[in-house]
Protein backbone atom coordinates (compact mmCIF):
# COMPACT_ATOMS: atom_id res chain seq x y z
CA UNK A 1 0.00 0.00 0.00
CA UNK A 2 1.57 3.36 -1.32
CA UNK A 3 0.67 6.62 0.36
CA UNK A 4 1.14 10.17 0.03
CA UNK A 5 2.88 12.40 1.35
CA UNK A 6 1.84 15.95 1.47
CA UNK A 7 4.51 17.92 1.99
CA UNK A 8 6.59 21.23 2.60
CA UNK A 9 9.86 20.02 3.50
CA UNK A 10 12.75 19.35 0.94
CA UNK A 11 14.40 16.93 3.41
CA UNK A 12 11.29 14.93 3.00
CA UNK A 13 10.74 15.32 -0.67
CA UNK A 14 14.70 14.40 -1.28
CA UNK A 15 14.12 10.99 0.40
CA UNK A 16 10.87 10.01 -0.14
CA UNK A 17 8.85 8.62 -3.32
CA UNK A 18 5.61 9.11 -3.37
CA UNK A 19 5.34 12.84 -2.42
CA UNK A 20 2.97 15.79 -3.25
CA UNK A 21 5.26 18.75 -2.66
CA UNK A 22 4.04 21.85 -1.48
CA UNK A 23 5.95 24.79 -2.53
CA UNK A 24 4.47 27.29 0.08
CA UNK A 25 4.01 27.26 3.98
CA UNK A 26 2.86 24.73 6.39
CA UNK A 27 -0.71 26.03 6.10
CA UNK A 28 -1.08 25.76 2.87
CA UNK A 29 0.76 22.61 3.50
CA UNK A 30 -2.69 21.38 5.72
CA UNK A 31 -4.90 23.46 3.00
CA UNK A 32 -3.46 21.04 0.49
CA UNK A 33 -4.13 17.91 2.47
CA UNK A 34 -7.64 18.98 3.44
CA UNK A 35 -8.47 19.49 -0.51
CA UNK A 36 -7.24 16.47 -1.08
CA UNK A 37 -9.52 14.73 1.96
CA UNK A 38 -12.58 16.71 0.26
CA UNK A 39 -11.66 14.59 -2.55
CA UNK A 40 -11.66 11.29 -0.89
CA UNK A 41 -8.59 10.79 0.05
CA UNK A 42 -8.11 9.57 3.58
CA UNK A 43 -5.75 10.82 6.24
CA UNK A 44 -3.31 8.53 7.76
CA UNK A 45 -1.61 10.68 10.18
CA UNK A 46 -2.92 13.62 12.09
CA UNK A 47 -2.16 16.86 10.08
CA UNK A 48 -0.73 18.68 13.75
CA UNK A 49 2.11 17.80 15.85
CA UNK A 50 1.93 16.47 19.51
CA UNK A 51 3.58 19.51 20.89
CA UNK A 52 3.41 23.22 20.99
CA UNK A 53 6.95 24.33 19.61
CA UNK A 54 6.37 22.10 16.46
CA UNK A 55 3.09 24.28 15.82
CA UNK A 56 5.82 26.96 15.02
CA UNK A 57 7.50 24.48 12.39
CA UNK A 58 7.73 26.24 8.65
CA UNK A 59 7.52 22.93 7.46
CA UNK A 60 5.05 20.39 7.70
CA UNK A 61 4.40 16.71 6.29
CA UNK A 62 0.97 14.93 6.07
CA UNK A 63 0.30 11.23 5.17
CA UNK A 64 -2.71 10.15 3.07
CA UNK A 65 -3.85 6.86 2.06
CA UNK A 66 -6.01 5.52 -0.45
CA UNK A 67 -9.11 7.96 -2.61
CA UNK A 68 -12.04 6.46 -2.68
CA UNK A 69 -15.54 7.77 -4.47
CA UNK A 70 -16.76 8.43 -0.98
CA UNK A 71 -15.57 11.23 1.31
CA UNK A 72 -13.92 9.63 4.71
CA UNK A 73 -16.16 12.05 7.26
CA UNK A 74 -13.78 11.48 9.96
CA UNK A 75 -10.89 12.57 8.10
CA UNK A 76 -12.81 15.63 7.39
CA UNK A 77 -13.51 16.50 10.82
CA UNK A 78 -9.85 15.99 11.71
CA UNK A 79 -8.34 18.02 9.39
CA UNK A 80 -10.87 20.93 9.40
CA UNK A 81 -10.27 21.20 13.32
CA UNK A 82 -6.96 21.04 12.99
CA UNK A 83 -6.31 24.10 10.65
CA UNK A 84 -8.44 26.23 12.46
CA UNK A 85 -6.27 25.20 15.60
CA UNK A 86 -3.38 25.84 13.41
CA UNK A 87 -4.89 29.17 12.40
CA UNK A 88 -5.79 30.20 15.96
CA UNK A 89 -2.55 29.45 17.00
CA UNK A 90 -0.24 31.23 14.42
CA UNK A 91 -2.52 34.31 14.68
CA UNK A 92 0.14 36.33 17.06
CA UNK A 93 2.93 34.01 16.14
CA UNK A 94 5.27 34.24 13.04
CA UNK A 95 6.56 31.04 11.59
CA UNK A 96 10.08 30.36 13.16
CA UNK A 97 12.71 30.23 10.39
CA UNK A 98 15.86 30.72 12.49
CA UNK A 99 16.01 27.10 12.68
CA UNK A 100 15.01 25.58 9.20
CA UNK A 101 17.29 22.90 9.39
CA UNK A 102 16.53 21.80 12.99
CA UNK A 103 12.55 21.52 12.28
CA UNK A 104 13.07 19.85 8.66
CA UNK A 105 15.07 17.34 10.93
CA UNK A 106 12.65 16.46 12.99
CA UNK A 107 9.68 16.85 10.66
CA UNK A 108 11.38 14.20 8.71
CA UNK A 109 12.18 12.04 11.49
CA UNK A 110 8.14 12.10 13.24
CA UNK A 111 7.02 11.33 9.58
CA UNK A 112 9.21 8.39 9.75
CA UNK A 113 7.85 7.30 13.27
CA UNK A 114 4.29 7.56 12.27
CA UNK A 115 5.24 5.73 9.03
CA UNK A 116 6.73 3.10 10.86
CA UNK A 117 3.87 2.84 13.89
CA UNK A 118 1.70 0.65 11.66
CA UNK A 119 2.19 -0.61 8.26
CA UNK A 120 -1.29 -0.10 6.14
CA UNK A 121 -1.70 -3.03 4.52
CA UNK A 122 -5.34 -3.07 4.18
CA UNK B 1 0.66 -3.56 46.69
CA UNK B 2 2.42 -1.48 49.35
CA UNK B 3 4.48 1.56 49.21
CA UNK B 4 6.03 3.55 51.62
CA UNK B 5 7.61 7.05 50.70
CA UNK B 6 9.77 8.55 53.40
CA UNK B 7 10.33 12.23 52.19
CA UNK B 8 13.53 13.65 53.53
CA UNK B 9 13.18 17.53 53.58
CA UNK B 10 15.91 19.53 51.94
CA UNK B 11 16.56 23.27 52.61
CA UNK B 12 19.59 23.53 50.66
CA UNK B 13 22.14 22.16 47.96
CA UNK B 14 25.95 22.73 48.11
CA UNK B 15 28.88 21.39 46.00
CA UNK B 16 31.22 19.57 47.67
CA UNK B 17 33.44 16.62 48.03
CA UNK B 18 31.30 14.35 49.34
CA UNK B 19 27.65 13.96 48.77
CA UNK B 20 25.45 13.62 52.20
CA UNK B 21 22.13 15.10 53.80
CA UNK B 22 23.45 16.65 56.91
CA UNK B 23 20.06 18.61 58.82
CA UNK B 24 18.65 18.74 55.24
CA UNK B 25 21.12 20.23 53.53
CA UNK B 26 22.43 18.15 50.81
CA UNK B 27 25.84 18.34 50.12
CA UNK B 28 26.68 16.99 46.24
CA UNK B 29 30.54 15.56 45.83
CA UNK B 30 30.35 17.40 42.30
CA UNK B 31 33.67 15.90 40.96
CA UNK B 32 32.53 12.74 41.49
CA UNK B 33 29.03 13.04 39.83
CA UNK B 34 30.95 14.32 36.95
CA UNK B 35 33.38 11.37 37.01
CA UNK B 36 30.83 9.28 37.53
CA UNK B 37 27.90 10.76 34.18
CA UNK B 38 31.47 10.74 31.64
CA UNK B 39 31.52 7.14 32.30
CA UNK B 40 29.36 7.38 29.31
CA UNK B 41 31.84 7.64 26.73
CA UNK B 42 29.25 9.83 24.51
CA UNK B 43 29.69 12.68 27.04
CA UNK B 44 32.13 15.68 26.36
CA UNK B 45 31.60 17.48 28.74
CA UNK B 46 29.18 17.90 32.44
CA UNK B 47 28.81 21.26 34.11
CA UNK B 48 27.36 21.35 37.66
CA UNK B 49 25.45 23.95 39.22
CA UNK B 50 23.06 25.01 41.92
CA UNK B 51 19.92 27.25 41.39
CA UNK B 52 18.00 28.26 45.08
CA UNK B 53 14.42 29.49 44.96
CA UNK B 54 14.79 33.38 44.54
CA UNK B 55 18.04 33.61 42.94
CA UNK B 56 18.08 35.72 40.37
CA UNK B 57 19.08 32.54 37.96
CA UNK B 58 17.10 31.68 34.70
CA UNK B 59 17.80 27.80 33.63
CA UNK B 60 17.54 26.95 30.12
CA UNK B 61 16.79 25.05 27.79
CA UNK B 62 15.61 22.53 29.99
CA UNK B 63 15.62 19.20 29.19
CA UNK B 64 14.07 17.26 32.21
CA UNK B 65 13.70 17.64 35.80
CA UNK B 66 14.16 14.56 38.00
CA UNK B 67 13.40 13.59 41.87
CA UNK B 68 16.66 12.33 43.45
CA UNK B 69 15.38 9.14 45.26
CA UNK B 70 16.74 6.14 46.83
CA UNK B 71 15.24 2.38 47.44
CA UNK B 72 15.84 1.15 50.74
CA UNK B 73 13.75 -1.92 50.43
CA UNK B 74 11.55 -3.73 47.56
CA UNK B 75 12.50 -3.79 44.06
CA UNK B 76 15.99 -2.42 42.41
CA UNK B 77 17.92 1.46 43.00
CA UNK B 78 17.04 4.17 40.32
CA UNK B 79 14.97 3.32 37.22
CA UNK B 80 14.57 0.00 37.43
CA UNK B 81 14.58 -1.25 33.08
CA UNK B 82 16.43 1.97 32.56
CA UNK B 83 19.40 2.79 34.88
CA UNK B 84 19.27 -0.69 37.32
CA UNK B 85 18.08 -4.08 36.47
CA UNK B 86 14.49 -4.89 35.63
CA UNK B 87 12.09 -5.01 38.75
CA UNK B 88 8.93 -4.33 40.28
CA UNK B 89 8.47 -0.61 41.19
CA UNK B 90 6.32 0.21 43.98
CA UNK B 91 6.90 -2.04 46.48
CA UNK B 92 8.86 -1.50 49.49
CA UNK B 93 10.28 1.63 51.05
CA UNK B 94 11.49 4.79 48.68
CA UNK B 95 13.40 7.76 49.83
CA UNK B 96 12.71 10.68 48.64
CA UNK B 97 14.87 13.92 48.43
CA UNK B 98 11.85 15.80 48.95
CA UNK B 99 12.49 19.80 47.84
CA UNK B 100 15.27 18.80 45.80
CA UNK B 101 15.58 18.45 42.00
CA UNK B 102 17.95 17.64 39.20
CA UNK B 103 17.31 19.93 36.15
CA UNK B 104 19.16 18.57 32.97
CA UNK B 105 20.04 20.97 30.33
CA UNK B 106 20.58 20.12 27.02
CA UNK B 107 20.63 21.75 23.72
CA UNK B 108 19.54 18.89 21.33
CA UNK B 109 17.31 20.95 18.50
CA UNK B 110 17.96 24.61 18.24
CA UNK B 111 14.23 25.81 18.76
CA UNK B 112 14.33 23.89 22.20
CA UNK B 113 12.74 26.04 24.61
CA UNK B 114 11.99 25.10 28.14
CA UNK B 115 12.74 28.29 31.10
CA UNK B 116 12.99 27.99 34.57
CA UNK B 117 12.82 31.05 36.67
CA UNK B 118 13.76 30.84 39.98
CA UNK B 119 12.68 34.23 40.66
CA UNK B 120 9.85 37.12 39.92
CA UNK B 121 7.15 36.86 37.51
CA UNK B 122 8.71 34.04 35.99
CA UNK B 123 8.66 32.16 39.04
CA UNK B 124 5.44 32.39 39.71
CA UNK B 125 4.48 30.28 36.17
CA UNK B 126 6.70 27.05 36.89
CA UNK B 127 6.38 24.50 39.98
CA UNK B 128 10.87 24.06 39.56
CA UNK B 129 11.57 27.44 40.94
CA UNK B 130 10.70 26.24 44.84
CA UNK B 131 12.90 23.30 43.98
CA UNK B 132 16.02 23.11 45.47
CA UNK B 133 17.62 22.76 41.57
CA UNK B 134 21.12 20.43 40.55
CA UNK B 135 21.44 21.58 37.17
CA UNK B 136 23.16 19.29 35.11
CA UNK B 137 24.28 20.48 31.61
CA UNK B 138 24.95 18.12 29.78
CA UNK B 139 27.51 17.91 26.17
CA UNK B 140 28.23 15.26 23.77
CA UNK B 141 31.11 14.25 22.29
CA UNK B 142 30.79 15.63 17.65
CA UNK B 143 29.04 13.81 15.38
CA UNK B 144 26.39 12.13 17.54
CA UNK B 145 22.69 11.18 15.75
CA UNK B 146 20.12 13.05 17.21
CA UNK B 147 18.17 10.10 18.64
CA UNK B 148 21.90 8.95 20.66
CA UNK B 149 21.72 12.72 21.83
CA UNK B 150 19.05 12.45 23.25
CA UNK B 151 18.74 9.22 25.11
CA UNK B 152 22.37 10.14 26.46
CA UNK B 153 20.70 13.24 27.83
CA UNK B 154 17.80 11.61 29.26
CA UNK B 155 20.15 9.01 30.99
CA UNK B 156 22.57 11.35 32.43
CA UNK B 157 20.02 13.20 33.91
CA UNK B 158 18.58 9.60 35.30
CA UNK B 159 21.72 8.19 36.76
CA UNK B 160 22.30 12.38 38.36
CA UNK B 161 19.28 11.60 40.81
CA UNK B 162 20.62 8.17 41.34
CA UNK B 163 24.04 9.47 42.48
CA UNK B 164 22.73 11.89 44.36
CA UNK B 165 19.58 9.85 45.93
CA UNK B 166 21.91 7.86 47.78
CA UNK B 167 23.35 10.35 49.97
CA UNK B 168 19.13 9.77 51.59
CA UNK B 169 20.19 5.78 52.32
CA UNK B 170 20.86 6.17 55.55
CA UNK B 171 18.77 9.38 57.32
CA UNK B 172 15.63 9.38 59.17
CA UNK B 173 12.43 10.45 56.73
CA UNK B 174 10.87 13.68 58.16
CA UNK B 175 8.02 12.21 56.87
CA UNK B 176 6.70 8.73 55.46
CA UNK B 177 3.48 8.45 53.10
CA UNK B 178 1.92 5.18 52.69
CA UNK B 179 0.19 3.70 49.37
CA UNK B 180 -1.48 0.88 49.65
CA UNK B 181 -3.86 -0.74 47.54
CA UNK B 182 -4.85 -4.62 47.51
CA UNK B 183 -6.71 -6.53 44.39
CA UNK B 184 -9.35 -5.00 42.47
CA UNK B 185 -11.47 -7.87 44.13
CA UNK B 186 -10.14 -7.07 47.74
CA UNK B 187 -10.96 -3.36 47.28
CA UNK B 188 -14.62 -3.69 45.64
CA UNK B 189 -15.23 -6.07 48.59
CA UNK B 190 -14.05 -3.60 50.57
CA UNK B 191 -15.84 -0.66 49.34
CA UNK B 192 -18.84 -2.17 47.70
CA UNK B 193 -20.76 1.00 47.63
CA UNK B 194 -17.95 3.10 46.23
CA UNK B 195 -17.72 4.39 42.59
CA UNK B 196 -14.80 2.42 40.57
CA UNK B 197 -12.96 5.06 39.36
CA UNK B 198 -9.58 4.60 37.08
CA UNK B 199 -6.90 7.08 36.01
CA UNK B 200 -6.14 7.12 32.08
CA UNK B 201 -3.09 8.87 31.64
CA UNK B 202 -1.88 10.19 28.21
CA UNK B 203 1.42 10.26 26.98
CA UNK B 204 2.88 11.53 24.18
CA UNK B 205 4.62 8.82 22.32
CA UNK B 206 5.54 9.94 18.58
CA UNK B 207 9.29 9.88 18.52
CA UNK B 208 12.41 11.60 19.18
CA UNK B 209 11.74 14.26 21.32
CA UNK B 210 8.03 12.95 22.03
CA UNK B 211 8.40 9.64 24.04
CA UNK B 212 7.79 8.60 26.82
CA UNK B 213 9.04 5.22 28.52
CA UNK B 214 7.74 2.78 31.33
CA UNK B 215 9.98 0.45 32.40
CA UNK B 216 12.94 1.55 29.69
CA UNK B 217 10.27 0.44 26.95
CA UNK B 218 9.01 2.96 24.52
CA UNK B 219 5.26 3.29 24.86
CA UNK B 220 5.00 4.25 21.20
CA UNK B 221 5.09 0.57 20.32
CA UNK B 222 2.64 -1.04 22.70
CA UNK B 223 -0.97 -1.05 23.69
CA UNK B 224 -2.53 0.38 26.85
CA UNK B 225 -0.69 -0.80 29.82
CA UNK B 226 -2.41 -1.19 32.96
CA UNK B 227 -1.03 -0.31 36.09
CA UNK B 228 -0.86 -0.61 39.94
CA UNK B 229 -1.11 3.14 41.12
CA UNK B 230 2.31 2.68 43.40
CA UNK B 231 4.17 2.33 40.23
CA UNK B 232 4.38 5.65 38.44
CA UNK B 233 5.34 7.56 41.87
CA UNK B 234 7.90 4.77 42.46
CA UNK B 235 10.31 5.44 39.06
CA UNK B 236 8.66 3.43 36.59
CA UNK B 237 7.90 6.39 33.63
CA UNK B 238 10.33 8.29 32.70
CA UNK B 239 10.17 11.74 29.95
CA UNK B 240 11.97 11.16 26.65
CA UNK B 241 10.00 14.32 25.29
CA UNK B 242 11.24 18.36 25.83
CA UNK B 243 9.63 20.09 22.98
CA UNK B 244 5.97 21.18 24.98
CA UNK B 245 7.46 22.88 27.62
CA UNK B 246 4.89 24.31 29.71
CA UNK B 247 2.63 20.80 29.30
CA UNK B 248 5.17 18.22 29.40
CA UNK B 249 4.96 16.13 31.95
CA UNK B 250 8.76 15.51 33.43
CA UNK B 251 9.90 12.88 35.19
CA UNK B 252 9.85 14.79 38.52
CA UNK B 253 5.49 14.94 37.46
CA UNK B 254 5.15 11.68 36.79
CA UNK B 255 7.35 11.04 39.88
CA UNK B 256 4.69 12.99 41.77
CA UNK B 257 2.16 12.75 39.36
CA UNK B 258 -1.11 14.69 41.22
CA UNK B 259 -3.85 13.32 39.34
CA UNK B 260 -2.66 9.96 41.23
CA UNK B 261 -2.05 11.53 44.89
CA UNK B 262 -5.64 12.48 44.32
CA UNK B 263 -6.73 9.82 43.47
CA UNK B 264 -5.24 8.08 46.53
CA UNK B 265 -6.45 10.44 49.14
CA UNK B 266 -9.97 9.60 48.23
CA UNK B 267 -9.64 5.81 47.93
CA UNK B 268 -11.91 4.17 50.26
CA UNK B 269 -13.74 7.58 50.47
CA UNK B 270 -15.45 8.70 47.74
CA UNK B 271 -14.05 6.14 45.02
CA UNK B 272 -12.54 2.63 44.79
CA UNK B 273 -8.85 3.34 42.97
CA UNK B 274 -8.75 1.05 40.16
CA UNK B 275 -5.40 1.94 38.91
CA UNK B 276 -3.94 3.38 35.54
CA UNK B 277 -4.17 3.02 32.38
CA UNK B 278 -1.02 3.85 30.56
CA UNK B 279 -2.62 5.50 26.97
CA UNK B 280 -0.02 6.10 24.34
CA UNK B 281 -0.50 8.94 22.09
CA UNK B 282 -0.17 7.98 18.60
CA UNK B 283 0.56 9.73 15.06
CA UNK B 284 -1.46 7.71 13.16
CA UNK B 285 -5.59 8.18 13.27
CA UNK B 286 -5.46 4.37 13.32
CA UNK B 287 -3.42 4.34 16.29
CA UNK B 288 -5.10 7.00 18.00
CA UNK B 289 -8.23 4.20 17.54
CA UNK B 290 -6.69 1.88 18.11
CA UNK B 291 -5.49 3.21 21.75
CA UNK B 292 -8.59 4.46 22.37
CA UNK B 293 -10.76 1.57 21.67
CA UNK B 294 -8.21 -0.65 23.92
CA UNK B 295 -8.54 1.93 26.72
CA UNK B 296 -12.51 1.92 27.03
CA UNK B 297 -11.95 -1.43 26.66
CA UNK B 298 -9.72 -2.00 30.06
CA UNK B 299 -11.85 0.12 31.67
CA UNK B 300 -14.90 -1.61 30.88
CA UNK B 301 -13.03 -5.19 31.57
CA UNK B 302 -12.48 -3.70 35.15
CA UNK B 303 -16.07 -2.55 35.97
CA UNK B 304 -15.08 1.09 36.26
CA UNK B 305 -17.97 3.59 36.84
CA UNK B 306 -15.50 6.89 35.83
CA UNK B 307 -12.54 7.44 34.55
CA UNK B 308 -10.14 10.76 34.66
CA UNK B 309 -8.23 11.28 31.74
CA UNK B 310 -5.27 13.12 31.35
CA UNK B 311 -3.93 14.62 28.02
CA UNK B 312 0.09 15.28 27.64
CA UNK B 313 1.12 17.93 24.81
CA UNK B 314 -1.36 20.15 22.44
CA UNK B 315 -2.25 19.54 18.84
CA UNK B 316 -3.11 16.29 17.68
CA UNK B 317 -3.52 14.71 21.36
CA UNK B 318 -6.55 16.82 21.59
CA UNK B 319 -8.41 14.33 18.98
CA UNK B 320 -7.53 10.99 21.47
CA UNK B 321 -8.42 12.99 24.38
CA UNK B 322 -12.14 13.42 22.70
CA UNK B 323 -12.28 9.87 21.64
CA UNK B 324 -11.59 8.49 24.90
CA UNK B 325 -14.22 11.04 26.34
CA UNK B 326 -16.38 9.96 23.10
CA UNK B 327 -16.60 5.82 23.72
CA UNK B 328 -16.41 5.66 27.36
CA UNK B 329 -19.32 7.90 28.04
CA UNK B 330 -21.10 6.21 25.35
CA UNK B 331 -20.58 3.17 26.79
CA UNK B 332 -21.61 4.49 30.42
CA UNK B 333 -18.71 5.20 31.83
CA UNK B 334 -18.27 9.32 33.26
CA UNK B 335 -15.63 10.90 32.18
CA UNK B 336 -13.11 14.03 33.70
CA UNK B 337 -10.78 15.22 30.99
CA UNK B 338 -7.59 17.51 32.15
CA UNK B 339 -6.28 19.16 29.29
CA UNK B 340 -4.54 22.58 28.79
CA UNK B 341 -6.29 25.71 26.67
CA UNK B 342 -5.31 28.13 23.87
CA UNK B 343 -7.72 30.92 24.52
CA UNK B 344 -5.62 33.48 22.96
CA UNK B 345 -3.40 36.04 24.81
CA UNK B 346 -6.33 37.83 26.75
CA UNK B 347 -7.71 34.56 27.55
CA UNK B 348 -11.12 35.36 25.16
CA UNK B 349 -10.65 33.14 22.60
CA UNK B 350 -12.90 29.99 22.36
CA UNK B 351 -10.39 27.81 23.96
CA UNK B 352 -10.86 24.23 22.78
CA UNK B 353 -11.20 23.59 18.54
CA UNK B 354 -12.17 20.03 18.92
CA UNK B 355 -15.44 19.70 21.28
CA UNK B 356 -17.70 16.80 21.54
CA UNK B 357 -21.21 16.92 23.22
CA UNK B 358 -20.12 14.25 25.66
CA UNK B 359 -17.32 16.36 27.36
CA UNK B 360 -19.07 17.58 30.15
CA UNK B 361 -16.21 17.70 32.71
CA UNK B 362 -13.53 19.42 31.86
CA UNK B 363 -10.47 20.90 34.00
CA UNK B 364 -8.13 23.28 32.34
CA UNK B 365 -4.75 23.59 33.31
CA UNK B 366 -4.56 27.26 32.23
CA UNK B 367 -4.05 28.92 29.11
CA UNK B 368 -0.86 28.15 26.97
CA UNK B 369 -0.63 31.83 24.96
CA UNK B 370 -1.07 33.83 28.22
CA UNK B 371 1.76 36.20 27.97
CA UNK B 372 4.47 36.67 30.25
CA UNK B 373 7.03 39.46 30.81
CA UNK B 374 10.68 37.31 32.34
CA UNK B 375 13.10 40.03 33.40
CA UNK B 376 17.09 39.99 32.71
CA UNK B 377 18.46 37.43 35.19
CA UNK B 378 21.82 38.10 36.51
CA UNK B 379 22.87 34.69 35.61
CA UNK B 380 21.69 32.35 32.99
CA UNK B 381 22.47 28.14 33.33
CA UNK B 382 22.69 26.60 29.91
CA UNK B 383 22.92 28.44 26.77
CA UNK B 384 21.84 31.60 26.99
CA UNK B 385 21.83 32.08 23.41
CA UNK B 386 18.30 29.60 23.73
CA UNK B 387 16.80 32.52 25.50
CA UNK B 388 16.61 34.57 21.49
CA UNK B 389 14.09 31.18 21.15
CA UNK B 390 11.68 32.69 23.65
CA UNK B 391 10.77 35.69 22.10
CA UNK B 392 11.47 34.86 18.20
CA UNK B 393 7.96 34.04 17.50
CA UNK B 394 6.57 37.51 17.24
CA UNK B 395 7.31 41.11 17.24
CA UNK B 396 8.02 43.34 20.01
CA UNK B 397 8.20 40.52 22.43
CA UNK B 398 12.04 41.93 23.41
CA UNK B 399 11.87 45.28 25.56
CA UNK B 400 14.46 48.11 25.98
CA UNK B 401 15.33 46.51 29.80
CA UNK B 402 15.96 43.63 28.04
CA UNK B 403 12.95 41.98 29.65
CA UNK B 404 11.01 39.30 27.47
CA UNK B 405 7.64 38.37 26.71
CA UNK B 406 6.82 35.22 26.24
CA UNK B 407 3.78 33.04 26.00
CA UNK B 408 3.43 30.73 28.81
CA UNK B 409 4.39 27.62 26.67
CA UNK B 410 7.91 28.24 27.05
CA UNK B 411 7.81 27.79 30.63
CA UNK B 412 8.04 24.35 32.06
CA UNK B 413 5.58 22.64 34.03
CA UNK B 414 3.03 25.89 33.35
CA UNK B 415 -0.17 24.67 32.54
CA UNK B 416 0.52 20.75 33.50
CA UNK B 417 -2.10 18.60 32.35
CA UNK B 418 -1.64 16.51 35.63
CA UNK B 419 -2.41 19.35 37.88
CA UNK B 420 1.44 19.25 39.12
CA UNK B 421 1.92 23.75 39.00
CA UNK B 422 0.71 26.78 40.15
CA UNK B 423 -2.40 27.83 38.37
CA UNK B 424 -5.47 26.74 39.23
CA UNK B 425 -9.09 27.51 37.83
CA UNK B 426 -11.96 28.99 39.18
CA UNK B 427 -16.12 28.74 38.57
CA UNK B 428 -17.51 32.05 38.00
Amino acid sequence: MNNLIITNNPAVAEIKDIVLFVDGSAEETLIKARDLVHEGYELISHPLAASLRMMFSPFRSVILGKKSDKVDIFSVEIIEESIIKFKRHMESRKIDTDNNDDYKMIDLILLEAAIHEQPVTW
Amino acid sequence: MKLEIGRIYIKDIQLGKETSVIDGVLTVDKQGLIDNLKEDGRIKDILIDVARPGEKVRIIPVKDVIEPRVKIQGGNNGFPGVTSKQAQCGEGRTHVLYGAAVVTVGDIVGFQEGVVDMWGEGAKWTPFSKTYNLTVDIQVVAGLDPHTHEETVRIAGLRASEFIGLAGENVTPDEVLTFEIGSMFEETTKYPDLPKVIYAEMNITQGLLHDTYIYGVNQSGILPALLHANEEIDNAVISGNCVAACDKITTYQHQNNSVIYDLYAQHGKEINFLGVIMVPEHTTLAGKVRASDYTVKLAKMLGADGVVVSEEGYGNPDSDLLMICKKCERNGIKTVLITDECAGRDGLSQPLSDTAVEAVAVISGGNVSHVVTLLPADKVIGNAAAIAVLSGGWEGSLLEDGSMMCELNAVIGATSEIGFHNVTCRLY
